[in-house]
């Protein structure tokens, strides 16, 4: 809501400075967001008394000017000097005071005034006309001012041009905002001062009543709550007084004609959109009655509105129709078919309320935005519709010259009674945490427009008015005593939260852990879009088996994001291919986040907490103390090793994916993570299959598991466990077995031979040599730790639990020992 | 000649052999040769048997003396030797300090996680829980139950994605789906957790709820369709404004600073009211005006309001018992003010340049 300064001054007292208010609009919740001077376009424009007027040597329509400005020129020697101006205007005469655009002057049309010379004749500014000043249509010469004018002031400065327009953003709650009446009282209640708003009235009521020239019927009652409609015969259509162009110029409307603007005057001034109709374009009956009616639109119905648009209607769209013929889309823009035109004589004039949310809808469905639908989506004023519908026909009367018809036509089948509210002074403190003065509650509530009285002990009995929709239950007053009284001055307090505890939960602290050891092994957190392309998992060849069915977005942003992801690792994939593309060589990255899993049949996903990583290139670059190896199986692995021993999880173990089922690994280089029997996840290098449907040229390294399975799975610190003081003994075994043999195998094998005494077990080497070692076979050499925790272990007794150690998982494993 | 020359002549070669000795080795064998069992001392010692009665105290005494003296040279000579090693060790393992050190790589936490775990431990620190929710959610709790109109603009396709809705009956909403809504969205603010939270029926409250939302924005360098809100809310008997004032300073402070100043500016949120906004001073300008505040000297930095009688009435909670605020702060645009982030589309690529700075 632009917010003219000048306007409101003759509304409400408000400080000289306009900054002052807006510091006080702020601070009671209407946000100012510019403040803009209007009128200071007019630089270089000066009021001037033409001196001589000679017909123009060359030209048998111009003349040559010479116009003095006073002091507004300055010749050589400082003292002022005429202008010489070529002029083609005839409507004036030497001594005639005028308006003069000096050399760079730039006038509202984008005008620049430079020094010319026109059929030989130099010429320094122009004499100007209203409509060259951007103040009216007219264009018929020069404009003329008043003999006293006086010469060489800046014309924004005689006429009274400057302005200053606070541009208000005015919240859904404050529809009667949206006026300058509305504005008006606001102030008058943030300052605690009186406003005087003088509204027009009829003067005479002549001719046939309204009622015999239109009937009015709503077909649809949830399309509109209340119809008026006034009728003035006789107008006169032409341009509009200088002081209403201005007045809607500031408001950020064109001037059109008198009437047309009388609309927008009115509407701005009250906040009701009014509507006016050439009742010519009607058509009548035999009684020369026009009928008016209120309906939804038919699915594909067409309409041409104001702005020359033709409009395809949707079924359930407001109209307001002739004799079926569509002749306004309701609430939102009139039609071509109907509009106001130089010619009109006749006026309907409609003041209605139309519903909120079918408006609202209307506008956002055809993309329409009008100041009208703007106020009707936030609710008018039901109450004043007749009023408003007076004041529109008093303005016509007095200055388009129309003859008003007596009363007016009227549907209102529900009325609206304004809402009563038992307000305990108590519970506005209660609730605001301050003690407010019961005169300060009084006072404002009655300055916002409520009726107050005193209902008991402690207890107000207030009826609000109908143009504050707001108002209507306790807590809708204290939050008008609040934000008048001064948010600023509460005190603050900090609640004592008596009975409860708070906290991270088990399940947060540990998921907060997990991203702590992630990042401790190298990893970058990151995080991508919940966002998913159809066929993302197929596309890397991912099993959709136990990830249920996509969540599909009705309207997507783009078709890449059209569903909700069901895995991490598309989304990481895509980080990866940025990071190549980029330049990045060396990428680790980690996620914790949602999966959706859509359920046939629900409604509602299962939505299931997931932690995936990715890995490519190396841990960094080289430099002359580090070398880094390419990030393959083993780093991941290793990582979900260490994650899985920080959580405490145990019976872990890492089984050969199933090519089948893991399409999007590469075959021998993946394994599924489990904890006893339950699967948590996979580690794995990506198939290049499926890098490639990335785009990734390097392999990568990835894993993914489930976060609630993995905290299920984690385990709390247990007992301290005392170790051996006793020394150990470790003993070096190398064993060649077939290539089928893995090493988990074969680890258990040992554990399981060693008994009490075997305390560890270490892999150092795998060795494959065709010759030493033999074609299909390889040699694990183990160091074996064993230590007693009683005692010193004496060599006879190594020797005789390893020596059967060794025997056993030979004969188990099918290998033999090499020397 | 005579023993007494003999010892005086052992002084001279033993002296002699030391200084030569410039190793442990050497300074060993020139022990073994002057002291060991058969060393030339020793074997002196061995001779003073034969020496008359008289002369053996003398000759004794100067014996001990050149034998006390053999051992400090040798202990002299010894650890000259071992300070020279030392010395060389030291000159041989010294390297350029300014090479680069060997690194563990750590890795960093995404900027938007760090801020909510902050966000977390101010309010946990206050008593609060931590309550996610789910992002598929219902237009009961993301709109309806937060006193949003049924024909609110919020509510169309333009401002929510609205998702395929699966369950038998969907039927029944034609109209709706065909301007792409539905009954089941992705929620666009966490503010529909204030509601799971009271349905719970657990009072007190004091809880807060960070987490993901979405709303149909087309990214740009201030807007992601997918963004991060923590919500808060309080519910217990007598909760006053003054309570929520002091709660989001105390929040704020933490956040951003110690000395910075807060501004309540009355604003409306359909499940507050009263509501407001809360500015925090301009860290740039301290309040004065700057590009940064908009020549405004605040920030806008969240919403917040007394929760709405209706809310507490729908979830079954006495309003006339117990009132409560609420608060709903953007993660992103705390990221943003604090860390100056010219495009917020940088959180979303998993850029490792970008990942390594915070």
């Amino acid at each position: 809501m632009r917010v003219s300064y000048k306007w409101l001054k003759t509304m409400v007292d408000v400080p000289e400075d306009p900054q002052e208010l807006v510091a006080e609009l702020i601070r009671t919740g209407t946000e100012v967001e510019g403040v803009d001077t209007v009128g200071q376009s007019f630089d270089h424009v000066v009021t001037g008394q033409v001196l001589t007027k000679e017909p123009h040597p060359d030209s048998d329509h111009m003349w040559v000017t010479t116009v003095d400005v006073g002091a507004a020129n300055l010749g050589k020697d400082g003292s002022p000097e005429p202008l010489t101006i070529v002029c083609g205007a005839q409507n004036f005469n030497a001594g005639d005071h005028i308006v003069v655009a000096m050399v760079g002057a730039e006038l509202p049309g984008g005008v620049k005034i430079k020094k010319a010379k026109l059929r030989g004749v130099p010429s320094c500014g122009m004499n100007c006309s209203a409509r060259e000043l951007g103040l009216g249509s007219d264009h018929s010469g020069i404009m003329i001012l008043p003999e006293d004018a006086p010469v060489g002031v800046p014309f924004a400065q005689y006429a009274d041009l400057a302005d200053t327009v606070l541009d208000c953003e005015i919240t859904p709650n404050r529809p009667d905002c949206l006026s300058m009446i509305g504005i008006a009282r606001e102030v008058g209640a943030i300052l605690d001062r009186d406003t005087h708003v003088e509204l027009p009235a009829v003067r005479a009521e002549s001719g046939a009543p309204a009622a015999d020239a239109v009937t009015v019927e709503i077909a649809d009652e949830s399309l509109c709550d209340r119809y008026v409609m006034r009728v003035v015969r006789d107008v006169h259509v032409g341009p509009s007084p200088d002081w209403m162009v201005e007045r809607l110029a500031a408001a950020g409307v064109r001037s059109i004609n008198n009437v047309v603007d009388i609309t927008n005057y009115v509407m701005m001034l009250t906040g009701q959109p009014l509507h006016a109709f050439d009742m010519a374009a009607f058509e009548a009956d035999e009684n020369g009655q026009r009928h008016v009616v209120v309906r939804a639109a038919q699915e594909g119905e067409k309409f041409t509105t104001l702005d020359g648009k033709e409009r395809v209607l949707a079924a359930g769209m407001g109209l307001i129709t002739d004799n079926g013929r569509p002749v306004a889309l309701a609430g939102v823009m009139g039609g071509l078919n109907s509009e106001i035109e130089d010619d009109s004589t006749d006026v309907l004039i409609e003041s209605a309320c139309f519903n909120a949310g079918r408006t609202s809808h209307t506008s956002r469905d055809l993309d329409l935005i009008s100041e009208a639908s703007l106020r009707f989506e936030r609710q008018v004023d039901i109450d004043g519709c007749v009023q408003v519908a007076d004041i529109t026909a008093a303005l016509i009367e007095e200055l388009a010259g129309g003859a008003v018809a007596p009363g007016y036509v009227e549907v209102y089948p529900r009325p609206v009674e304004p809402a009563a509210i038992r307000l305990r002074l108590e519970r506005v403190d209660a609730i605001c945490g301050a003690a407010i003065d019961p005169d300060f509650t009084r006072r404002s509530l009655a300055r916002l427009g409520c009726a107050v009285e005193d209902a008991g002990e402690g207890v107000l009995a207030v009826t609000a008015p109908t143009f504050r929709p707001d108002l209507v239950r306790e807590i809708d007053l204290i939050e008008e005593i609040l934000r008048l009284w001064g948010m600023d001055r509460v005190t603050a307090t900090i609640p004592a939260a008596k009975n409860h505890v708070g906290g991270l939960t088990p399940e947060q602290t540990l998921t907060r852990k997990i991203g702590r050891i992630l990042r401790a092994c190298g990893l970058n957190e990151t995080t991508t879009y919940g966002f998913a392309a159809p066929g993302d998992l197929e596309k890397i060849g991912m099993s959709e088996e136990g990830r249920g069915v996509p969540v599909r977005l009705m309207r997507p942003l783009v078709a890449e994001q059209s569903e909700m992801r069901r895995s991490l690792l598309p989304g990481l994939l895509e980080s990866v291919n940025y990071n190549e593309d980029h330049g990045n060589a060396n990428i680790q990255l980690y996620e914790v986040g949602t999966l959706f899993i859509g359920r046939p049949g629900k409604s509602q996903p299962k939505e299931r907490q997931s932690v995936a990583a990715v890995m490519a290139g190396a841990w960094g670059d080289v430099t002359c103390n580090q070398k880094f190896h390419p990030l393959r199986f083993f780093d991941g692995k290793g990582i979900v090793e260490e994650l899985l021993a920080q959580l405490r999880v145990e019976k872990v173990r890492f089984r050969p994916c199933d090519p089948e089922s893991y399409g999007f690994l590469q075959p021998g280089r993946a394994a599924e993570v489990l904890a006893g029997g339950t699967v948590l996840g996979w580690v794995g290098e990506i198939h290049p299959k499926a890098r490639d449907a990335y785009g990734i040229k390097l392999p990568v390294t990835a894993f993914e598991l489930d976060l609630e399975a993995l905290l299920r799975a984690a385990r709390p610190q247990g007992a301290y466990r005392a170790f051996s003081p006793y020394p150990a003994v470790e003993v070096d075994l190398a064993i060649v077995v077939d290539e089928s043999v893995t090493c988990e195998t074969l680890e258990q094998r040992l554990r399981s031979a060693g008994g009490k005494l075997l305390s560890d077990v270490r892999l150092f080497d795998v060795y494959r040599d065709e010759e030493r070692v033999g074609a299909g076979k390889k040699s694990m050499a183990f160091s074996l730790t064993y230590r007693a925790d009683d005692h010193t272990l004496t060599s006879a007794e190594v020797e005789k639990v390893h020596s059967k150690l060794v025997a056993k998982v030979c004969r188990a494993v099918g290998g033999e020992v090499r020397s | 000649m005579g023993l007494i020359d003999e010892l005086e002549r052992l002084e001279g070669e033993a002296r002699a052999l030391i200084a030569e000795a410039d190793t442990a080795e050497k300074i060993e064998a020139a022990r073994v040769a002057l002291l060991g069992r058969k060393g030339s001392l020793t074997g002196m010692m061995h001779m003073m048997g034969k020496v008359s009665p008289e002369e053996r105290p003398a000759l004794g005494k100067r014996a001990n003396e050149l034998r006390r003296l053999i051992e400090g040279l040798l202990q002299q000579s010894a650890s000259a030797v071992r300070a020279d090693a030392m010395r060389s060790l030291m000159a041989s393992e010294a390297v350029d300090v300014t090479l680069p050190g060997i690194r563990p790589a750590l890795g960093h936490q995404h900027l938007i996680s760090a801020i909510i775990e902050e966000m977390e431990d101010v309010f946990c620190g206050m008593g609060y829980t931590v309550e996610p929710g789910r992002q598929v959610e219902t237009t009961y709790y993301n709109f309806t139950a937060l006193n949003a109109p049924e024909d609110h603009p919020s509510r169309s396709a333009r401002d929510t994605f609205y998702v395929v809705d699966d369950a038998a009956g969907t039927a029944d909403h034609a109209e709706k789906h065909a301007r792409g809504e539905s009954d089941i969205l992705l929620r666009t603010q966490t503010s529909g957790q204030q509601v799971h939270a009271l349905e719970r029926g657990e009072l007190p409250i004091y809880m807060i709820s960070p987490g993901t939302v979405y709303r149909p924005d087309t990214p740009d360098a201030c807007h992601l369709p997918q963004f991060n809100q923590v919500e808060g809310l309080v519910v217990d008997e007598g909760i006053t404004f003054g309570d929520l004032k002091g709660t989001l300073d105390t929040f704020i402070r933490a956040m951003f600073g110690q000395d910075r100043k807060t501004r309540y500016r009355p604003h409306f949120f359909p499940f507050t009211e009263p509501s407001c906004e809360v500015d925090v001073s301009c860290n740039v300008c301290h309040g004065e005006g700057c590009s940064f505040c908009k020549h405004t000297g605040w920030i806008e930095i969240l919403g917040c309001g007394m929760v709405d009688p209706n809310v507490l009435e729908m979830s079954g909670v006495d309003s006339e018992k117990y009132t409560g605020f609420a608060f709903g702060i953007g993660v992103e645009r705390v990221a943003a003010l604090r860390y100056d982030l010219p495009d917020l589309r940088a959180l979303m690529t998993g850029d490792m340049r970008f990942l390594a700075q915070f």
